[in-house]
Parts: C-alpha cells; structure tokens; sequence
C-alpha cells in the first residue's frame, strides 16, 4: 500500500512539473495582471517583478518599460526607475541591451507581448524602421520644453516622433599639464595649446611629442586606437563623421544615398597620425579597446585621446587632475578649420510605443515628464548620468560638473563652428563594420587603403540599397 | 592491467608533474588577475599584483554586484538541478516503455531520439526560442521542458541500451506476483538502472550548466540569467569591458565547478566511460 | 506483460513524447519550412521557395566559414586524439601519481565553453602582447588558439575513454605478441590499435562532432574576428540569424545545411570506424 503511494506521489510529482511548465509564466507575476492571449506588438500590461498589488489599483494601470541604450547607465536608471515608483506606484522597468545590440533587442522585443513603451532610435535612419512605432510627440511636455525642433525627428506630416534626450560632444580629449610640459621643451613646435588650430599643426606637434616621448615621460601621443568590436565606433563611426560632414557642406546636403569620399584622403592622413603617434604598434590594434586607451590617458601616458564628454568617468580619479582637461577640436586639413569646433549631436532619440495601450502611453509620458522636470530626475541626470540635455527645464545649476562639459561650453562660447553629427545618416550597422573592418586591416599591414575607399563609398551605395529592399 | 612498473618511471612523472602544473596555469592566471586592479590586468597579465596593482576584494565585490552573480548561480542551480531529475525520472521510464512495448511507436521514438542527437542546435534555435515564449515557457520553471525536450535524445538513447540488459524474468515474476507497471518499474528496474542514471545525470548535468546559447535565446533574460549569460553579459553588456570584474566572475564561476569534481570525481569519470561505452 | 504495459503510455513515455515534441520535433520542422521563407518572426513567414539557399552561395562569410570549420575540425580531431591516446598509453604504465594527472588532465572539461573562451584569451593575448601581436590580428592566431582551447578542454575526456579502452585489452594478448618476438611498435600497431578500436569510434566520433558544432568558445576566444575571418560554421549562422536584419530565411537555410553535414559526417564517420572493429 505505502509502496503504491510512493510511487504515485512520484508521478504525481512528475505531472506536476510538467503543468507548471506548460502553464502560465511563473508564479512570480500577479494573478490580476496575467493577460496572455494577447498577440504581439500589444503591450496590454507591463507589470513586471518589482510591481506589487498596489499598483494596480493607484493611479491609472498604466505601466512603464524602458528600454535603455546606454549600458554605463544601467544602473542609473534602475535607481531612478524605483525612485519614481516609490513616489507614484507607477511600474516601471528598465532594461539595457548589451552594448551594440540595441536593434535586435529592440527587434525581440518589441515582437513580445510586453513590449517596451519607451524606447530609442539613433536618428533619422534608425527612424526610418520604426517610424510606424512612434507616437506622436506633440503634445506632450517634453517637445513642449524643448530648446529647438533641431533635437526632434519630425515627419513631413508634422508629427514628432523623437526627441533627444541626451546631446553629446567629442574631440581630442588632451592633457593640459603635458602640452604644457612639451611647449616647455627646446625646440617645442608651439608655445601654447591655442596654438593647435589645423592639422598640419596638429601633426607636427604630435610627430614632435612622438619622438620626444621619453624626454615627456609618455609612451606615445595618442592613445591606442583599439578596434576591438566593444569600441572602435570611435573611429569607423566619430572619426568618419569628419570627412562626411565636411562633404555634405560642400555639397549643401543633408543626407545622401551615394557618398562621394571627398574627403578620404583627409580622414587617411588623420589615421595615419593615429596609428603612428601612438602608444602601441598597429598590429596591437585589434583586441585593444577603449578602456585601454581611457586607462593610458588616465594615467598619463598620452597626451591626446580621442572620446566625448561621456569619456570623464572612466578617466576621473587616476594620475590626471580635473583641470588638466580639456578638448580640442579633431583637425582633418580642411580649409577654413580654424574656426572648427568640437562635434555635438545627439544620436538619442526618445520614442513612445504607439502600440502600447492608452494607459501605458500616459503612464510613459508621464515618467518622462518627471524625468525632466523633477528634481531627483534633474538631479540625477546632473550627478549621476552626466547628461547635457536640449530641454529648458535643466538650467544652469543642472548642468553636470563634468570639465569637458565645460571645455565643449567654452569651444561654442569662442565661436567656433559645431561640428555636427552626420553619422547618424550612415546607411546601417554592416556599413560601419565594413569601413571598420577595412581601417584595421589596412592599420594593421595586411590591407590597403583603397579597401577602406571601396567600403566607405561602395559600401554606402550597396547598403541603402540592401536597407531599402 | 598494468601492475608492472614502467623502467625509469619517475622520469614520467616527473614529466607529467610538469604538464600537470601546465595543465592548471591558465586557471591559476586567471586567479591572480582576479586581485589586479583592472587597469594593469591587459597590461602586464603575467605579474603578480603587488602594491598599487592589489585591490584585494575589490573586484570580486564590483563584479558580484554587477551581474548579480549570486541570482545567476542560483538560477543555474534550479534549472540544472531540476533539468537533470526531470529528465532522469521521464527518459528513464520512456526507455523502459519503448524497451518492452514493441510497437510502431517504440521503434519510431528510438530512432528519432537517436536522430536528435546528430541535429546541431543551431538548426532548432530560432524556432524553439520563438516556440517557448509563445508558450511561456521562458522561465527557469519552463525551460527545464525544454531541456527535456531537447536532451531526451541521448537520455533516452542510453537508458535504452541499459534496459536491454536487464532479463525479463525479474520483471515478469513482478507482475505475476500482482504488481502494476509503475511499482516494477520503481522497485525493479529503477534501482538497477542507477549507475546509468549516473551517468546520464552527469553528462546532461555538465551540458546544462554549461551552456550558453539554449538559455540566452529561451529564457527570458531580462528577469533570469544563467552564469554563461552573465559571464557573456559582462564582455558587452556594459560598453566597457571590466576587465577585473571579469577576472574575479570567471573564477566565481570556475569554484563551483572544482567543487563539484573534487566530490564527485570517481562516479564522474565512471560515468564519461560508461556514456563512451555505451554511445 | 506488454499489454498491462500498454495502458501506461500516458505514464512511462507521454512526458517524454511531448517534451520531444515541444523542444525537438516541431522546432525542427518548423526549421525545415522556414528555410523555405522570408520572415523576421516565425508568424509573418512568406514563402519564397529556394531563394534563400541560392543567396548563401553569393555570401562569402560563409564559404569561408565553412572552409574554416572544416580545417578546424580535422586538426583539432587528429592532435586531441593523438596526444589524448598517446598519454593514455603512458599512464596506464602504472606510474606514481597516475591517478592525480587523471584527475588535472581531465577538469578542464567541466569548465564551460564561455569560461574556457575567455580563461585562454587572457592568457594567450598576454603571451602576444610580447609580439606585438593580439588574438584577432588576423584569422590564423584565431585558429590556433581556438586549436590550443579544444585540446585542452578536450584531451583530458578521450583520455579517460582510451585508457579505458587500453585497460579492457587482455594482457594475454600482449604477452603473447612479446613472447612472438614483435617489438613495441608492432605490437602497438597490430594488438593495441586494433582492441582499442571502439574506443577510437567513440571518441573520433566526438572530437568531430564536437569540433565541427562549436560554439561558445568561438565567441568568447575571438568573437570571429578580424572581419569575421575567425568564424565557425555556428557562429556565422548565429550571426546571420541575429546580426544582420532581413536575413533570418538565409540563416535557417544555413542551419539546414549545417545539419546535413553534420549528419553526413556522423554516419560516415561511424561507419567507417564500425568496420574497424574486432569484435572481442
């Protein structure tokens, strides 16, 4: 009898395991919020782990989920995130794509059940796939206190579909203390930092600095380019930004679908200054990241890193002192470049899933609305993300204590020309690995130049061809 | 067996002393740099950290945090644990059945499982991930259907081969005697199939802790990863790579491992033969 | 008994049945149709016929991956087997300590893929570096280290299986050949290899398998860098899957092919070792 028991226990046992699997998505969710049946793309309920009962019965059902572009603020957000519900009852969930993988974790999904309400796009190209995504902004309070419609997608129609939530500068990150030291030198090509205002000056300083780099104590002038596929966005996609910047103002454009390469002999020699005036042989380049050149320019041993206003958290605190930093604009040899100044833009566009129910949309737009305007949001964009952001609501006293932040403010305060971001007009992810691809191999000796012109060039053509197929 | 003893056999051990050291090196490097701040780890891999370069604990804590090591060990132990005993319990009784019910249905089953075993993952990945969210099934609960579902093959399989050498009389005098399947199949045949469930336990236990891609495209990643998952997480996850915190998870991960073989080393190495010999 | 047995279906195998149903059956049918499509998820599938394995022909990647995979695996097999075998024999000789090299040689295959990929990259960039060179300068660094990792994750399993093998040969055998006058060599060639054949099935078997569908240690090792050059055959259909959008009909294609060669080399591969074998 006690033997039957057992081994019917057992099966029961085994059943039972086999029902909670098959059945509804665990026991952690809330009974009331389960609504499966629902197909794709509607978003009915968001609740997800953090979310207890009460949530359901505050203010509204609505509930947030964030998708985050950002890894380095993961975290950030997730505290912001609870800081929100704690006040309001309102879910939200935040969850960050692995770096790179924004789009086909956006693409996954959005094709689930709980998509994300809020989401990004990297400009009018990443709109481009998920026009039919976006609710329209118009209304709501944060194109009503943005600064210019330059930070907004808007469609022929009229609609606003995105709006940037985070501008961002870059250039030449350098080390005053050690220009200083090299003007100091005999011989020194320059007396002083303001003196570097073209390329042709920028390479003989650094070929300089390059041969005296013991006398200067550094390993090279410019820190290691590293094409490891973690960072070398700063080169196939920043650096690149140059050469296509300048060929649309030559050519008073905006966008193209057949880059002419103008400018690559331009963007050649920048590289070749990079790889050669370096702190490392070129066939070091391609597992070297940018941590590795944050880490040699943070300890001192190189003068210029080439990186934005983002790039002070990984460099505070080392060998190099606050004051010591500065930005320089990223000379190319183009003429007229002494008026140039720094690269600004944004390449983060803030988009509401218009799919999501009603409620979730009100919910979301509400989170942001808060985001800009409240205090912790503000604050916590200042202190903890350092965001320069386009909306009027962030004045002064929440501009984030970030010297590079202030050295990009001093760059437009003296008048020099922005530099803007065209790259977010590249024609798709494969574009960028290709001319990728091609830099390295040419940096490294095992390919040529001319194969970095045909993946620039051709490779534009072909991909706005393949995206539009 | 040889009980002879090899002429100059401590030159061979010396030798093999060597390749052991060599053997463990890369385990023993990753050690070290898991105590090196992260700035020197690409540097200089090589040195040991002293002064400057020590940051003790450091790495371990930053990194724990990070990827909530202990939720992923923790979801990796349920899913392992819990795969393995489901799939022990249903194979094992499966292959019973097909064993003595000759039928269509035997003969179909048997050599699809077989089948399963040569079909890469590669080939089912995108439909099974696609299959197991519509079915919720994307939960650590749910994704041990999975792995039955996909480890069936070989379980099956080898339970198979060891149920064949078990005579039928036993069984049969069983059932005169007035028990029903289920009782023979526990009190029989179960306890003499206990070395293959050890086997088998072991094999699929070391698939499924192990593997990356399975979880990464089923489980919903978003509430539950697995130490693969979060190891990978911490390469690309972060727009930078923590090379510390990547130190000090990689031996994390490493210890439960050495734990486990430390205590289970005999039935482990047993098992891979049996599974060899068998397969 | 069968009949009694019968009714228990829904016990003994109907778990198990739609466990295999669910994760294995369906998948891979529904794999085989959608080769045939164009989708992005598996509901909006439109059925294009033969288009997407004609597209797998102009992608380069592939070809290259398919070479590489290839030549990745007939290395890898034939030096883990070797060496595998070769310390096999050494230590069934009885020498001291026998049983702690068994135990090191033999833990590297519990580490996991990922681990292992990343445990190696460590270690072999920091060797390069004195080169000046890195893991992903180009596609044969790749290779090799990926070569070094299989070897020595995997040596330490078909280790065991062989000194299994060897020890199962009846001494009688190899006391008969001596007595005969055969040197070590022969008797190697003629009374070892030929008991131990099985043994060599198994493993072959594995290590060909293992090799050809590798994975995880691929992205961890070098994420098929530079430009893709370092990929295998499961990395290069992931990443068509995953990376590039518009292209998940020509992955699952991929993946068909990838399990027909698979399937090929498994059942050739069997059977020609199963022909070896003297029955004991």
């Amino acid at each position: 009898m006690k033997k039957k028991l057992v081994s019917l226990m057992l099966v029961a046992a085994m059943a039972a395991t086999m029902a909670a699997g098959c059945g509804s998505n665990n026991g952690n969710k809330n009974d009331a919020a389960d609504n499966s049946g629902s197909t794709t793309e509607e978003s009915t309920d968001d609740s997800q782990e953090e979310s207890k009962d009460d949530s359901q019965a505050a203010s509204g059902d609505g509930a947030v989920y964030y998708l985050n572009f950002k890894p380095e603020q993961a975290d950030q957000w997730k505290a912001l995130a609870e800081t929100y519900t704690e006040q309001t009852g309102v879910p939200v969930t935040v969850e960050t794509a692995a770096s790179g993988t924004y789009e086909s974790t956006l693409k996954s999904e959005m094709a689930k059940e709980e998509a994300p309400t809020l989401f990004q796009v990297n400009g009018p190209v990443g709109l481009a796939s998920w026009a039919d995504y976006c609710y329209d902004l118009k209304e709501s309070a944060l194109y009503k206190n943005l600064k210019s419609d330059d930070f907004a997608l808007i469609a022929d129609s009229g609609e606003v579909q995105g709006i940037a939530y985070v501008i961002e500068t870059y250039g030449l990150i350098y080390n005053k203390k050690l220009l200083a030291d090299y003007c100091a030198l005999d011989g020194a090509k320059i007396k002083d930092a303001s003196e570097i205002n073209s390329f042709a000056k920028l390479k003989e300083v650094a070929d300089d600095m390059q041969a005296k780099k013991d006398d200067l104590g550094i390993n090279g002038a410019f820190t290691s380019a590293g094409m490891d596929s973690s960072s070398d966005w700063r080169f196939k996609t920043h650096l690149a930004n140059l050469p296509i910047y300048y060929e649309y103002q030559a050519d008073g454009i905006e966008t193209t679908d057949a880059i002419k390469g103008t400018y690559l002999d331009n963007y050649k020699n920048m590289w070749d200054l990079y790889i050669t005036d370096s702190t490392v042989e070129p066939t070091m380049l391609s597992s070297m990241t940018g941590e590795d050149a944050a880490a040699e320019f943070a300890m001192g041993e190189a003068v210029f890193y080439q990186n934005g206003t983002w790039a002070y958290n990984d460099i505070k605190d080392n060998e190099v002192a606050d004051e010591d930093l500065g930005m320089l604009p990223i000379y190319i040899g183009v003429e007229g470049e002494e008026n140039q100044g720094l690269c600004t833009g944004s390449e983060n566009y803030w988009c509401v899933n218009k799919n999501a129910s009603q409620e979730d949309i009100d919910a979301t737009l509400a989170f942001v609305e808060w985001v800009i305007t409240s205090d912790e949001g503000r604050t916590s964009f200042r202190d903890e993300m350092g965001f320069v952001t386009p909306f009027s609501t962030f004045t002064d006293e929440y501009q984030p204590a970030n010297p590079l932040v202030a050295a990009s403010q001093e760059d437009i305060d003296a008048g020099h020309a922005t530099v803007a971001w065209c790259f977010t007009t590249m024609p798709s992810e494969n574009w960028k690995n290709g001319v990728g691809s091609a830099l390295l191999e040419y940096a490294q000796g095992t390919g040529e130049w001319d194969a970095v012109k045909t993946a620039f060039v051709d490779g534009w053509a072909a991909e706005v061809q393949a995206v539009s197929e | 067996m040889g009980v002879r003893k090899a002429k100059h056999g401590w030159i061979y051990t010396i030798f093999f002393s060597l390749l052991s050291v060599a053997w463990v090196f890369p385990i023993v490097l990753v050690l070290i740099n898991s105590f090196k701040k992260k700035v020197y780890i690409s540097r200089k891999p090589f040195a040991i950290p002293t002064d400057k370069m020590f940051v003790k604990w450091d790495n371990y804590v930053n990194g724990m945090e990070k990827i909530h090591f202990f939720d992923a060990f923790k979801n990796s132990l349920f899913i392992t644990v819990f795969s393995v005993a489901v799939i022990i319990l249903c194979t094992s009784m499966c292959a019973w059945y097909i064993s003595r019910v000759k039928s269509k249905f035997s003969s179909g089953m048997y050599y699809l499982c077989l089948f399963s075993m040569i079909v890469p993952f590669q080939m089912v990945m995108f439909t099974l991930s696609k299959l197991a969210n519509m079915l919720h099934l994307s939960s650590p609960v749910g994704i041990i259907l999975v792995y039955l579902g996909f480890g069936a093959g070989l379980a099956v399989f080898m339970f198979c081969g060891f149920v064949r050498s078990i005579p039928l009389e036993i069984e049969e005098a069983a059932m005169i005697d007035g028990c029903t399947p289920v009782q023979t199949f526990f009190q029989i045949v179960f306890p003499i199939l206990k070395p293959t469930c050890i086997t088998v336990a072991i094999l699929q236990a070391m698939w499924i802790w192990n593997d990356y891609l399975l979880p990464y495209l089923a489980l919903d990643i978003k509430r539950w990863k697995t130490i693969p998952i979060a190891i990978q997480y911490l390469k690309g996850g972060y727009g930078s790579v923590d090379m510390g915190a990547m130190m000090a998870m990689l031996v994390l991960a490493i210890i439960p491992i050495i734990v486990f073989y430390m205590a289970c080393q005999k039935h482990i190495i047993e098992g891979v033969v049996a599974g060899a010999v068998k397969g | 008994m069968q009949k009694s047995l019968k009714k228990y279906f829904p016990v003994f195998a109907l778990p198990t049945l739609v466990a295999f149903t669910i994760g294995f059956i369906v998948p891979f049918l529904m794999g085989i149709y959608l080769s045939f499509c164009k989708f992005t998820t598996v509901t909006d599938a439109k059925f294009v016929g033969i288009s997407n394995y004609f597209k797998i022909f102009t992608d380069k990647t592939f070809g290259h991956a398919l070479w590489y995979t290839a030549a990745f695996t007939i290395v890898s097999v034939l030096l883990i087997n070797v060496l595998a075998f070769a310390i096999a024999m050494l230590l069934t000789k009885g020498i001291k300590g026998t049983n702690i090299f068994r135990t090191v040689f033999f833990m590297p295959n519990l580490i996991g893929g990922i681990v292992l990929g990343y445990i190696w990259q460590l270690l072999l960039n920091g060797i390069l570096a004195h080169f000046q060179k890195t893991l992903t300068y180009n596609s044969a660094y790749g290779f090799w280290g990926l070569v070094i990792l299989m070897c020595w994750q995997q040596i330490g399993y078909m280790m065991i299986i062989y000194i299994s093998g060897i020890q199962n040969i009846p001494g009688e055998l190899i006391e008969a050949a001596k007595i005969d006058g055969a040197t070590n060599a022969q008797i190697l060639k003629n009374v070892t290899i030929p008991m131990v054949m099985p043994s060599i099935t198994i493993c072959t078997f594995l290590t060909l398998t293992n090799g050809f569908k590798l994975f995880d240690q691929n992205l961890a090792l070098t994420n098929g860098e530079p430009s893709n050059m370092s990929e295998l055959l499961a990395l290069n259909i992931f990443n068509t899957f995953y990376g590039r959008s518009g292209f998940e009909g020509v992955g699952q294609a991929k993946a068909v092919i990838f399990f027909i060669l698979v399937a090929l080399i498994a059942v050739g591969q069997n059977y020609l070792t199963r022909r070896k074998e003297v029955q004991q």
